[in-house]
Order: C-alpha cells, then structure tokens, then sequence
C-alpha cells in the first residue's frame, strides 16, 4: 500500500511539474507581449523585453546652451550643469564623439588635441588625437599613433576639452569661440521605465467608448444567433432520420473550409441589392452564415455523443422531437454550447476584415479593431508599444468571457452522471 | 447609445425569431398541418416525422445556401474565366498555376502545414486537458494556455518576433544563442525549417481550441468505466490509453479536423511574419496574394485547398455513418 | 415628445457647428494664405446639404491633415465630407466598387490600382478641361496628366485621376552632428558617394542601414533603390520601356540597375547587420542606426516621408540621391504621389475636384507637414518648415521626374513578383535569374 501511494504522490509531483513546465512555455511570449507594451516604441526595439526591468547604460548626447562663455587666456571655457539647474543624475562616463561615448570617467578631462606625426617615410602631417588624463595631470601623449606614425608631443595644440563630474557638472573649453551648442555625450545607467502611456494613448482616444459599444453590438447578436439555429440543426443532422442526412454533413464539412475572401464581394453585392447595405444587420448575417458550419459541425459531433437510452426511452414516453431537444438535449449539451459560445465571441471579437466590408466606413460605425488598425495604427504602423498594448486591451473582454464560461463547462460532469 | 438599444433589441428579436420558429414551426406541424386524429393517426405522425427535420434545418440551410454555397458556385464559375473575367478558358487557372514553381511549393509547404499544426495541436491539447483534469489549479492553468486564442494574429505575429528576432537584442532565441557565444541567426531564413518555426506559432495559438473541446469531452466520460479500470488495477497510463481515450474518439476528430481547416484558411502569419518569402508560402497566402488583383487565380487557389480537405470530408462522412448504426 | 426632438437636433446642429469651426486651422483671411482663391471658390459653389464620402490610404498625422484641408471644402461650400483612411485601402476600395458602395472620391496611392479601375468601368473620368488645367499650372504637367489618362471599359482613354500631394523618393537621410564629427562632407555625385561608403568602412564605420521588412509588402523599399538607380544608369526614356515592359525585365540595362543596387545591399561591410538582415529589418526600424549612440550607420536611402519613423529626439538631415558624374543624366527625381479619383459621381465630387485646382486647398496642408505639391501657382514661404522647402526644391531642381515604377506595373509584378525577387535577390539569388523569373511572371498575366 505505502508503495502505491508513494507512486501516487510521485504522479502528482510528476504531473504539476509537467503542468508548470508547459504553462511557462506557453506564458513566455505571452509575457514578452505584456512587457513590451508597457515600453515605448524605442525602447523596444533597443533591448529585449527580458532586459526590461533592470537598469542599463545608455548614452546621451546634450547639447548644453552656449550662455555665459568666458575668455580664458586663448581659451573659451563653457561652464554649467548637463541635466540643468537640477544637476541630479549619475553619468558614468563622458565623450566629445558619437562613436565613443564613454571614453573618459567622471572626474578626468578628455580633450582633442591637433598634432603633428612623422610618418616612417618622414613626411609630417598633422592629425586629431584624443585622450583622457587626470584633471589635475597632464596628458600623456602616446608615442605612436594606431598607423604606426611618431606623435611628435611638443607640437600638440588644444583643439577642445571636457571635463565632466559624475553629478553633470561640466567645464568645456574650446580654442574657437563658442557660438554654437557644443555636443557632448554621456553614457548613464537609465533605470527600467515603464508606463502606462500605450494604454492611455488608445483608451482614451476619441470615440473608443463608441467603438467598444460598436464591438459589442457586433459580436453579441453575432454569437447567439448561430448558436440558436446551429443548435436545432445539429439536433437534427445528429438524432432525426431522413434522407440525404450524410450528404449534409458532409456539405457541411466541406463549407468549413471556405475562405472568406471568396464570399465577400459577392455578399456584399447582395446586401446592397436588397437594400441591408453596410449596415449591423449586414454584419450580423455575414457573422451568423460564417460562423455556422463550425457550430453544426461541433455541436452535432457533441449530441451524438450523449447517451442514446435517455433520448429513446423518452421518446418512448411519447415526447416530441421539440420537447426532447429542449428538455434533455439542450441542457446536456451546455458544455459544448458554451464552448463554441466562447469561439465564436472570440472570432467576431478579433474580427477586422468582416467589419471593415460588411460596416459602413465612417468613423462612427467604427469597431475596435477597425479603430486600432485603421486610426491608431495606421502611419504608425511601426509602433509595436501601441499594438502591443492593443493585443492586451483586446485579450481582456475574451478572457473574463472565458472565465465566465467555464463553469459552464465543468456542467460536462453532470452529463456523464445522469447517465 | 442608440447601438446599445438597437443591439439588444436585435437580441431579443433575434433569439426570440429563432426560439419563436422553432416552437411554432413545430406546433403548427403538430396540430394543423398533420393533425394525429383517430382515423389517420399513424400515417400523419409518420408524415410528420418526415418533414421536421427540414424544419430544424431550414433556418441552417438557408444561411449556409446564402453566405456560403452562392459565393462559392459563383466563384468556382469565376475561376474558370481569365484576369479581367471577359474569357472563357476552362481549366486554364488551374493548368498554369499547376506550372509553377511558386505554387508547387506553396502545395508543398501547406501539406506540411496540414501533416504537423493538426498533429501537434491535438496531442498538445489532449496533454494539457488530461494533466489539468484533477490538478487543484487546473482551471488557471487552462486558461493561461488558452490565453493566446485570445490574441489577433497580428498580435500574435508581433510577439513571436520578440522570439524570432535577428537581433540578439530583440529576439529571445538569438539572445540565448548569444550569451554561448554563437553567431546571431535568422530563423526565418533557413531553408525548410523556417516552415516549422511558423507552424510554432499557430500551434501555440490554436492548442488552447483543442484543449477547452478535449477537457469538456474528458469531464464527460462516465465516472463508473474509470472507477472499474481502477478496481481493477489498470495504471494511470492505461486509464489514461485504454479507457479515456477510446471514449473520446470521436472529439478528437472533431478536432482534428477542424484545426486541419483552419490550417487551410489562416494566411495571416505567414502574411505578418514573412510575407511568403525564403520559400514559405503557404496556399492560402498565395491566394491572398492574387486576390482583388487577377481574380481567376484566386478562386482556382481556393479550389484547391477544396480539394485538398476533400479526404477529411470523406472521413468525416465514414465517421458519420458509423454512428447512425 | 417632439419638443424633444427638436432640442435634440439644435444640440446637434450645434455641436456640429462647434466642430466645423475648430476644424479651421487658419480662420479665414488671415496670413499670407491665397484667400482671394478660397473666397471666388465659396461663391461659385452651394452645395449645402450634400454630402461626399472620401476614402484614401492616410491614417493618423496624415488624415488629420486632410481632414484639415477638407474643412475648408465644408466651410466654403457647406456640405458635409467624411473621409476615412485606411491602411489596406487598396483592398477596400476594390470591394466596395466592385459591391456597389463605394464612395464618391477615392485617393489612390498607385496610379496602376486606379487604371485597373477605369479599365472595368469604375472610375468616371474627369470634369473636361481638368486636363488642360493640369497641364498650365503643374509642374511637368503633362507628365501628370499622362499618369492620370487612362483607358476605360469602352477603350477610350479619358483623364481620370487628379494628383494631389507628391512625395520625393530619391533622399538620402543622415544625422548631421555624425557626419559632422568623423568629418564627412554630403556627396555631390554618385561616385563620391561611393567614396564616402567606403571611406566610411575604413573609418570603422558601417556605412548604410537598408530594411526591406514590410510584413506582406517586404521587399518594396528596394524597388525604390533599382528605380533610382535605373534613373542613374539608363536615359529617361528605358525607364518608360521598362515600366511598360516593352524592354523585357530581365533586360541588361535592368539587371545593371539591380546589381548596382547590390553593390550597397550585399555587401557585409556597407549594411547594418550584414546583407542578410536587410531582408528581414523592418523597414520602420531601420533609420534608428542613424542616431544610435554610437551610430550603428551613417546613411538611409528613403523617401520624404520616413522621418515620421524617426527617434523623437534626432538631428536627421538629408542630401539628394546623387547622380553618376560620368554618365551625365542630369538630376533624375523618383517620386509617387496620390491621385484623386471620382468613384461614385455627384455635384460635390466635381465641385472637390475644382476645389483641389485652388492654390487654397494646397497652401493649407502646406503650413502642416509631409506635403509637396508641383502647383505652381502657391506660395512656398507657406512651407511649415525648411526641411520641406528644401525637399520642394529637390522637386524643382530635378531635370527628369518619374514616378515609382513599381506602382506603375501591374499589381503583381509591382506589389509582388518585384517585392519577392527583390529579397530573393539580397539573400543570396543573381540579379539575372531573380529578373528572368520576374519577366516570366509578367509574360503569365498578358
């Protein structure tokens, strides 16, 4: 016995592990989204969403105000504070290029001085050399530069300096005169940042509330209405005789695979002829007659699944085909009701082609989808924050759908039990 | 608000339609049309019998007669007409097409579509639906892996660039490969396998669809065949094969082969992801890409992927028989 | 119960007021704006009550902007416009005219999609004179008005489509305070613009940031390239045989032009990521390098409209894609722009078409962003800012002006077979084979 229930346990373990293993792998991406749309467009596509929550180094570059220069012996010298009067901030390294950013700590100078070099064959020729040395030294000058040339010290002249304190205090000289914004750059660990500014942007652009009522107004009657006529459909391909019952079903399997595309202009054509239009009830048809041959099909396969003896001993009992169907088989098949319910929510839900040719064009008439594709998106087409953050507001309403519905679910039980 | 108003009175009119049809269909079956008085009682129950089927059916048939077979005769008459639609050329879509280099492969690619997404999603599904069944967090387990039915392809699309990405930067896998100190790769370029890294992408979306279908067909097998498999000593894998699985043949078929459908239609991802190039095209994104252009192709494209389900119909048909007897 | 109504309809009318009177950017009469033209078009024109429905391919700053310059349509004549932009416009509008809804005026963004329209009868060509008015008062009019001439389903040819905004292609975008420090001066010729990619490679540098991702459309921003240099390499009049097919594709003066776009594109050197990230970079992603600190490259080729994909914070400048020295074509410009068609005729719609004719109707969209425009009767100190100035006159000093070849071809080939062989191309296939596939794929449609 302990054996047994030792194995028991272990199969337990074995089976949350397993479950945990694989919930992980299916959040990940999941997750990598959610992350993503709380970031901005840049800071996406600069490090991974992974990298999300810790700080990293990034570098600036400011160009400080030339206000207040003053004359230093041949020198103009720009005093002042990187981050302005605030002067709050951690640079963790400064430069006068792009290309090198960091080059010096806080606390060195880093200048750029002109220097003559002898090239091996004894030509001299001048070239730019920059390097950085205590504040209170003097430069070392190297006695080659990377071509293999001899810097000749004694002819260096001070193109710029910059000298930069970990605070954003900063001196600049110049041998001209400053009249324009100096570049400087600075490297500073930029703590993770997050915000909600995605989210803003889309729910509290113009006419969301109205496009969200729209959704709703969509999908709603969209959902139920198959469902009611696939139910009795279903019921009949599943527990009536008649002839040409096997030719329907595969009728119906064989619509399942009917791209949309191929039935819009015709509809539409047809909606305009008998005067629907681009209207609601358009679309509400074209989601019903869409939807349909996956809702035959999956709740046809349910019912005839359910236990035979109840639905002929009470036929027996002399009750109709109508009384059986909305007494025994409907209840029973719940389970399966609420889960095509929640599919085809989901579909109508997230459905952007339908809306955009079954619903007149205006912005009144919008949809969500329509709305972020067509007006948020749109130019932007780039900004992944805003999509990101698109593909969770939309997650939201399907998923408490979802929630909801697995009670109703969980009824598959009792159907086992009446039995 | 008039929406609102306009949206819940099409509910209630709608349902009610629907409801009200039915009932009174059937009513004036029963009581005016075939009557089951004393002289002709049996004939007119019988009668009866046969014309209710059509009437559950009709409300069906008409929506599908309307928003699907019309469409599809129409297009079929469509396919075999020329770009502009003004030439008769019979089969010579399909001849063409069938010459093409684009287009074998796009075959090609589909059937591996169709052999892999169906297969991996049932399995993972009938997985998750099994090993959540008694788990105390089952429920928030299922509905974190449902979770990505809920996301828009192109939602999805964006997020599996987060994966997929060249940039060690970006993508999660050329990160991991980069902290081993390995070149930075491009899976979407490499040859073959590209296809299958694409067919991750719908398998991740769609297994939610297998499980929420499977884990209702589990929770509907009889409790007293597991309890007698227990008694008598059968191991949690052979509950599991021999009296579980058995029961639920039917489901899995169900989804199967809706999933290999659904395999046939979606275009987004190949769209989204690589819009068919590095040999990755799959037919339902060939079509799209004639589509409101050279109308003809199109509808000879979507043909084909008719045919294509034509051995799943068969099967389904067989399964049907089955069950009538 | 009625009294209800009614105060519901003045809320309404009154709202409505509200927003047409925000919606002037400029109230009129004010500034250096060409009044005189806005006033003589209100007093020609009564069309209250009427309303005319707009479809086009601008979303977001864009449609903001037309709708800007619609609103004064609305002021001047008192109808009511509705525009909705779209990003799949060139779908949309192929399913609602082919339904029987489409709207009145449809902006296309490719001169190619509308021909196709006209030829099957959709489009109802031009109010007569349209033409000769585009002639006299656009620059290389008729160039424009030959963009526009199309043949309808009775296989006359009639003028159909109104050019209204024009985008500038041939750029090449960098940041000024990157070539400012390494020293580099902006290239005046194609060869000194090799030189500096070069030059830059030996600096330890990385040259070019190409992204020819796009989802569907991935491949299109090389076309632009093979265009351009098309224009670079061969006289005005192969590119016109080239864009009609009567030189085949795989042509040597077309695969010339592909391999010098290769020179750039396949090289490890000269593109961010190597050759094989250019063909799976988005192409919204890729100037970025540009002001990455430290730059990741130095130089994007793109048109006027990129620097809406821009870092906020960014120095970005651009010079014009240079021509060859040696072979003396003058400045060739590609560009594209958007033609207005009418869809579904109404008084409006003509009465919108005229008012596109007003220095007006330019002027406004002008003083926002991202607009050109070849009319010369309007006033370029309207231009909201030197960057647009500067890109108008790359318009004016071109010597030859053509419009993108790929919206020109039928859509197939110019928004397909010329995408997908462009990024066979980059990764790895010859120019010969990746042209002689795209000449057989055009044969196939003929």
């Amino acid at each position: 016995m302990d054996n047994i229930a030792g194995t028991k346990s272990g199969l337990v373990w074995a089976t949350n592990l397993s479950v945990i293993f694989l919930v992980i792998l299916w959040l990940v991406p999941t997750i990598g989204l959610l992350v993503s749309s709380f970031r901005d467009r840049e800071q996406i596509s600069e490090s991974g969403w992974w990298r999300a929550p810790f700080a990293v180094e990034q570098a600036f570059r400011i160009n400080p105000e030339p206000e207040g220069v003053v004359q230093e012996g041949d020198l103009y010298v720009l005093e002042g504070n990187l981050f302005g009067d605030a002067g709050s901030g951690a640079v963790a390294g400064f430069g006068i290029t792009s290309r090198a950013p960091g080059a010096a700590e806080p606390g060195m100078v880093y200048a750029r001085f002109i220097v003559d070099v002898e090239e091996p064959d004894g030509t001299i020729d001048d070239t730019r050399l920059e390097l950085a040395y205590p504040a209170d030294g003097e430069p070392i000058f190297p006695a080659q530069d990377e071509d293999g040339n001899t810097i000749l010290a004694e002819t260096a002249v001070l193109d710029r300096a910059l000298q930069v304190e970990a605070n954003g205090d900063f001196r600049y000289l110049s041998d001209s005169e400053i009249d324009r914004a100096p570049t400087i750059y600075i490297t500073a660990e930029t703590p993770p940042e997050f915000s909600l500014e995605n989210y803003d942007t889309i729910l509290t652009s113009d006419n969301m509330d109205r496009a969200f009522i729209n959704t709703l107004t969509v999908t709603i009657p969209a959902t139920i209405i198959p469902i009611c006529i696939a139910a009795f459909a279903a019921y009949a391909l599943a527990w009536m005789d008649f002839a040409g019952r096997g030719f329907l079903i595969a009728m119906i399997v064989g619509l399942l695979v009917v791209p949309l595309q191929l039935a819009l202009v015709p509809l539409l054509q047809l909606h305009n002829r008998i005067g629907i239009g681009q209207s609601f009830l358009g679309i509400w048809l074209a989601h019903t007659g869409f939807g349909l041959p996956l809702a035959v099909y999956l709740l046809r396969n349910y019912m005839v699944g359910l236990p035979r003896d109840i639905i002929e001993s009470a036929k027996v009992d002399g009750a109709t085909d109508f009384q059986v169907f909305t007494k025994i088989v409907l209840p029973l098949s719940f389970p399966a009701l609420a889960s095509f319910a929640i599919f085809q929510f989901l579909w109508t839900w997230n459905d952007l082609l339908v809306a955009k040719v079954f619903l007149p064009s205006n912005s009144e008439s919008w949809v969500m989808t329509v709305k972020i594709a067509d007006d948020l998106l749109g130019s932007r087409g780039g900004d992944w924050g805003i999509l990101a953050a698109a593909a969770f507001i939309s997650i939201a309403v399907p998923l408490v759908v979802f929630f909801a519905m697995q009670k109703y679910l969980v009824r598959g039980l009792l159907a086992g039990s009446v039995k | 608000m008039s929406p609102i108003i306009q949206g819940i009175i099409t509910v209630i009119i709608g349902v009610g339609g629907c409801i009200g049809y039915f009932y009174l269909s059937n009513l004036i079956l029963d009581r005016v049309i075939f009557p089951p008085r004393n002289d002709d009682n049996g004939r007119n129950i019988n009668r009866a019998t046969m014309v209710r089927p059509w009437l559950f059916l009709f409300p069906a048939i008409f929506a599908l007669g309307l928003y699907l077979v019309y469409p599809v005769v129409g297009s079929f008459w469509r396919s075999l007409f020329n770009r502009s639609g003004n030439e008769f050329i019979g089969m010579g879509n399909y001849a063409t097409m069938f010459g093409e280099e684009g287009f074998r492969q796009a075959l090609f690619n589909n059937f591996l579509w169709v052999l892999v997404v169906p297969a991996a999603c049932t399995f993972m599904g009938l997985l998750v639906a099994q090993l959540t069944d008694r788990l105390r967090w089952g429920n928030i387990a299922k509905s974190l892996i449902f979770m990505p039915m809920a996301i828009s392809f192109v939602g999805a699309s964006l997020i599996w660039k987060f994966v997929y990405a060249n940039d060690p930067e970006i993508g999660i896998i050329n990160a991991v490969r980069d902290s081993f100190g390995m070149a930075p790769i491009d899976v979407m370029q490499i040859p073959f396998w590209n296809n299958f890294f694409l067919m991750i992408i719908l398998i991740w979306i769609q297994t939610g669809f297998a499980m929420v279908i499977l884990s209702a067909a589990l929770r509907g097998i009889p409790e007293e065949t597991i309890e007698a498999a227990i008694i008598d000593g059968a191991n949690p894998f052979q509950i599991f094969f021999k009296i579980k699985v058995p029961q639920i043949v039917g489901t899995i078929v169900v989804v199967w082969t809706t999933i290999t459908i659904l395999v046939l239609k979606v275009f987004d991802i190949v769209y989204a992801m690589t819009g068919g190039n590095f040999d990755t095209e799959i037919l339902p994104s060939y079509m799209m890409d004639y589509m409101f252009r050279d109308d003809g192709r199109a509808t000879a494209v979507a043909f084909v992927i008719m045919v294509i389900v034509l051995p799943v119909m068969i099967f389904n048909i067989r399964q049907a028989r089955k069950e009538m007897h | 119960m009625k009294t209800r109504l009614y105060t519901g309809a003045a809320l309404l009318a009154l709202t409505a007021s509200l927003a047409h009177a925000q919606d002037l950017v400029v109230p009129v009469g004010e500034g250096d704006y060409n009044w005189d033209s806005f006033n003589s078009f209100a007093d020609a024109h009564d069309l209250s009550g009427e309303t005319l429905e707009i479809t086009g391919p601008w979303t977001g700053l864009d449609a903001e902007n037309v709708e800007k310059v619609l609103a004064y349509f609305e002021e001047a004549t008192g109808a009511t416009v509705n525009y909705s932009g779209s990003d799949s416009f060139e779908q949309d509008i192929v399913i609602s005219t082919r339904a029987g809804s489409a709207p009145n005026v449809a902006v296309f963004p490719q001169p190619g999609l509308a021909e196709d329209l006209a030829s099957q009868g959709l489009l109802t060509p031009l109010p007569e004179g349209t033409a000769d008015w585009m002639r006299e008062n656009y620059a290389a009019g008729q160039s424009w008005v030959d963009l526009g001439t199309y043949e309808g389903e009775d296989g006359n040819e009639d003028y159909y489509g109104f050019f209204y905004k024009v985008d500038v292609k041939s750029l090449v975008w960098y940041s000024e305070s990157a070539f400012d420090e390494m020293g580099y001066d902006v290239p005046e010729t194609m060869e000194e613009l090799k030189e500096l990619t070069e030059q830059i490679v030996d600096d330890g540098g990385t040259p070019w940031c190409i992204g020819l991702g796009s989802g569907a459309a991935t491949g299109w921003p090389a076309t632009d390239w093979v265009e351009d240099m098309m224009l670079r390499t061969q006289s005005p009049e192969v590119y016109d045989q080239w864009v009609a097919n009567e030189i085949p594709f795989d042509d040597p003066a077309v695969v010339e032009a592909i391999e010098e776009f290769g020179w750039f594109a396949k090289n490890d050197e000269y593109v961010q990521g190597g050759a094989s990230a250019v063909a799976t970079t988005d192409f919204r992603d890729s100037p970025a390098g540009l002001f990455a600190i430290p730059p990741e490259c130095y130089m994007h080729r793109q048109a006027s409209f990129i620097p809406t994909f821009f870092p906020e914070d960014n120095d970005a400048a651009f010079f014009y894609f240079p021509a060859y020295e040696e072979k003396d074509l003058g400045n060739p410009v590609l560009g594209a722009g958007t033609l207005w068609a009418i869809t579904d005729p109404s008084d409006a719609a003509t009465a919108l078409i005229d008012f596109l004719k007003e220095p007006i109707a330019h002027e406004i969209w002008m003083g926002q962003s991202g607009f050109l425009t070849p009319h010369t009767g309007v006033d370029t100190a309207l231009y909201a800012d030197d960057t647009s100035r500067a890109l108008g006159d790359v318009l004016l000093n071109a010597t030859t002006f053509r419009f993108d070849a790929s919206d020109l071809m039928p859509g197939e080939i110019g928004a397909g077979a010329f995408w997908t062989g462009m990024v066979d191309y980059v990764t790895g296939a010859e120019a010969s084979d990746v042209a002689a596939d795209i000449q057989a794929r055009w044969d196939s449609i003929q």
